[in-house]
C-alpha cells in the first residue's frame, strides 16, 4: 500500500500531531525513492522554504555537529518561535553499505523540542544520488515551516562538497590538531567556504590556525583578483551601437548584478570554542545579517535551479533502471562477457538496455534472440567502427 | 549496482547507569550488517528516544538496558510510541535482563530480548526476520 504523496504533504504540512510523522516519512521518500524524486522535487516548487541553508562542513572531528548544536541553541533563544532544521550526513561504510550515524549524540538536548528538526543522512557513496535526496530534505524541512537549516558533511568526498554547493552558505570548520591547513587546501575546501570557524578556540594552537587561515585567505584573494583583472575588463564592441528614441541603449545597464557581492572580500573567519559556546553569538549575528542582505537573492538562485534539479533527478533515474536491467539474475554479466567474447558491441548492449528499461518488462536478451538477426545486427555494430 | 536498502535503526541507552560498550557493540554489528544505524548515546530518556525514532523515521528501536528497570522503561517507550501514533515500530532490547522477565517483555510488546552471550549472528538474523514481515509503507 503506497500513501498517496499529497495526503502525506499536506499532513506535513498540517502542523497537528501527524505531521513530524508524515514530515519524517516524506523526508525517507526523497533519500530512498529516486523514482518519485523527480516528481516531488517538481511539486515542491511551491512550498514554503527556508530563508538560509547553511553548510557546515569540515575535516572529521572539527567540531561540526558540536558547532551546529550551539548554533541550533542560539536560534532558538534568539526567537522560540522559530523552527530550525538540522541534515547530518555521515558516511557510508563502502564494504557494508552499512552505516554508524552518530552526528545526533551531540545534539540530543533538541531531541523533545518540537521546533528542531534533525535527520541524519547515511551518504551512501557517490552513485547513490544524495545531494538530489538531501536537498529534497531540506524541502521538507521548509514545508514543516523551518526558518534555517543547517547541512552538516564531512569535508572529504565529491558527494559530500556537492551538497555543500547546495547550500547557500557554506561555512569550513577548522580545528587545531587536525591535520595542517595545507591539506585542507589540497581538498579544495577552502575554495568552498563562504564562511570559516576556527573551532576548540579552547585549545592553545587555535590562534595560530586562524592567522595561517587569514594569510592563506588573503594570497588567494590576491591571486582572484589578479585573475579576474584580465577577464573581468569589460569588452567594447565598436560595432553600431542599438538607438531607442532617446538616444544610444547601453545593454551594460541590462546586466543582473553578481551573484554574491561578497565574493571579492576575503571570507569572515570566527574564533570559535563551540563546546563552550564562546564565538557562537557572533558567528550567529553575522549569519542573521547575511541572511537578511542575501535572502532574496537566495531565492531567485534556487529558482533558477529548478531545471537542472530535476534534469538530475531524471538522470538518475534512468541510471537506476538501466543499471537494474544491467544486474537482472546475473544476464546482465552474461551480455558483459559476450562483449569481452566479441559476441556483441558496446553500442548494442546499451541500445538493448534502454530498451529494456524503457518497456519496463524483462524482454529477451539478444543473446536469447535468434542468432541470425543477432549476427547481422552485430556486423551493423562492426561496421560503426570501421 | 542497485542495492536494496536495509531498514533504519535507533540504537540507544534509557536509564542513568553510566557505560554503553554493549550499545555501542550492537550499533557496530548491525552497521556491519549493512544496516544505517542512528546511535543516540547514553543516559537518553524515553521521551528523547521516541521522539528521534520518529524524526528519524526509523523501523525498529533497539534499547540496551543495564539498570534492571528494563520493565519500566520498555514500558514507556512502547506507551509513547502508541501516543505518537507510531506503534508499527519495532522495540527490541538487550543488556542484563533476567530470562524470568523475557516472557513478560515480549507479552508487553517487546519484539525480541537478547540476553548477553547471543552472538552477533542471531542478533542480526532475527531483526533481519522480525523487519522482513512488517508491511511496507
Ligand atoms: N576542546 C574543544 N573540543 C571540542 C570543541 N568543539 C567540539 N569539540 C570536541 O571535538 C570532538 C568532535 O566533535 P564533533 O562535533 O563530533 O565533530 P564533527 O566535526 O561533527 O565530527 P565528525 O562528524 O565525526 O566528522 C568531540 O569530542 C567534541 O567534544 C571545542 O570548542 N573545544
Ligand atoms: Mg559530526
Amino acid at each position: 500500500m503506497e500513501r498517496s504523496l499529497d495526503q502525506l504533504v499536506s499532513e506535513a504540512r498540517g502542523g497537528g500531531p501527524r505531521s513530524q510523522r508524515a514530515a519524517a516519512r516524506l523526508m525517507s521518500v526523497m533519500t530512498d525513492q529516486p523514482h518519485r524524486l523527480a516528481e516531488l522535487l517538481a511539486g515542491s516548487r511551491d512550498w514554503p522554504q527556508p530563508r538560509l541553508v547553511l553548510g557546515i562542513t569540515g575535516a572529521p572531528g572539527s567540531g561540526k555537529s558540536t558547532l551546529a548544536d550551539h548554533v541550533v541553541a542560539e536560534l532558538r533563544a534568539l526567537d522560540p518561535r522559530r523552527k530550525v532544521g538540522v541534515v547530518a550526513v555521515d558516511p557510508s561504510s563502502p564494504f557494508t553499505g552499512g552505516a554508524l550515524l552518530g552526528d545526533r549524540v551531540r545534539m540530543m538536548r533538541h531531541a523533545t523540542d518540537s521546533m528542531v528538526y534533525i535527520r541524519s543522512l547515511a551518504s551512501r557513496g557517490h552513485l547513490g544520488g544524495l545531494a538530489l535526496g538531501a536537498k529534497g530534505v531540506v524541502r521538507v524541512m521548509g514545508l514543516v515551516g523551518c526558518d534555517i537549516v543547517v547541512v552538516e558533511t564531512v569535508g572529504v568526498g565529491q558527494s559530500e562538497v556537492e551538497i555543500a554547493q547546495n547550500a547557500d552558505v557554506v561555512v569550513v570548520v577548522l580545528a587545531p590538531g587536525q591535520g595542517d591547513s595545507i591539506q585542507m587546501l589540497k581538498a579544495g575546501l577552502m575554495e568552498a567556504g563562504d564562511l570559516f570557524v576556527v573551532n576548540k578556540a579552547d585549545k592553545p594552537d587555535a590562534a595560530q590556525l586562524q592567522q595561517q587561515l587569514l594569510a592563506m585567505l588573503e594570497r588567494s584573494r590576491t591571486a582572484r583578483l589578479d585573475l579576474a583583472h584580465g577577464a573581468s575588463e569589460p569588452l567594447v564592441c565598436h560595432g553600431p551601437q542599438l538607438q531607442g528614441p532617446g538616444g544610444p541603449i547601453d545593454i551594460q545597464q541590462d546586466r543582473p548584478p553578481p551573484p554574491m557581492d561578497f565574493d571579492e572580500e576575503t571570507p569572515g573567519v570566527f574564533l570559535c570554542s563551540a563546546a563552550n559556546h564562546q564565538g557562537i553569538k557572533e558567528f550567529v549575528a553575522a549569519l542573521e545579517e547575511l541572511t537578511t542582505r542575501q535572502a532574496a537573492l537566495w531565492q531567485a538562485r534556487r529558482q533558477e535551479q529548478a531545471v537542472e534539479e530535476i534534469r538530475q533527478a531524471v538522470l538518475e533515474e534512468v541510471r537506476r533502471r538501466v543499471s537494474h536491467v544491467l544486474q537482472l539474475n546475473g544476464n546482465g554479466e552474461n551480455q558483459i562477457r559476450r562483449i569481452l567474447a566479441g559476441e556483441t558491441t558496446l553500442n548494442e548492449l546499451v541500445d538493448w538496455l534502454m530498451d529494456v528499461a524503457a518497456s519496463g518488462t524483462n524482454a529477451k536478451s539478444p543473446a536469447a534472440s535468434d542468432a541470425k538477426s543477432h549476427l547481422r545486427t552485430e556486423a551493423a555494430g562492426r561496421a560503426e567502427f570501421a | 549496482m542497485e542495492k536494496s536498502l536495509k531498514p533504519r535503526l535507533l540504537i540507544g541507552k534509557p536509564g542513568l547507569d553510566g557505560h554503553d560498550r554493549g550499545a555501542k557493540y550492537v550499533a557496530q554489528i548491525l552497521r556491519d550488517a549493512g544496516f544505517e544505524v542512528i546511535y543516540t548515546g547514553i543516559r537518553r530518556s524515553p521521551e528523547q528516544i521516541v521522539d528521534t525514532a520518529i524524526q528519524e523515521d526509523v523501523a525498529a528501536i533497539g534499547l540496551s538496558l543495564l539498570s534492571g528497570a528494563h520493565n519500566v522503561l520498555f514500558g514507556r517507550v512502547l506507551e509513547l510510541l502508541r501516543e505518537r501514533g507510531a506503534e508499527d515500530v519495532l522495540v527490541f532490547g538487550g543488556g542484563t535482563i533476567p530470562p524470568k522477565d523475557v516472557p513478560r517483555l515480549k507479552e508487553m510488546g517487546v519484539a525480541a530480548v537478547f540476553t548477553p552471550g547471543t552472538p552477533a549472528r542471531e542478533i542480526v538474523e532475527t531483526i533481519d526476520g522480525l523487519l522482513a514481515q512488517r508491511p511496507a509503507v
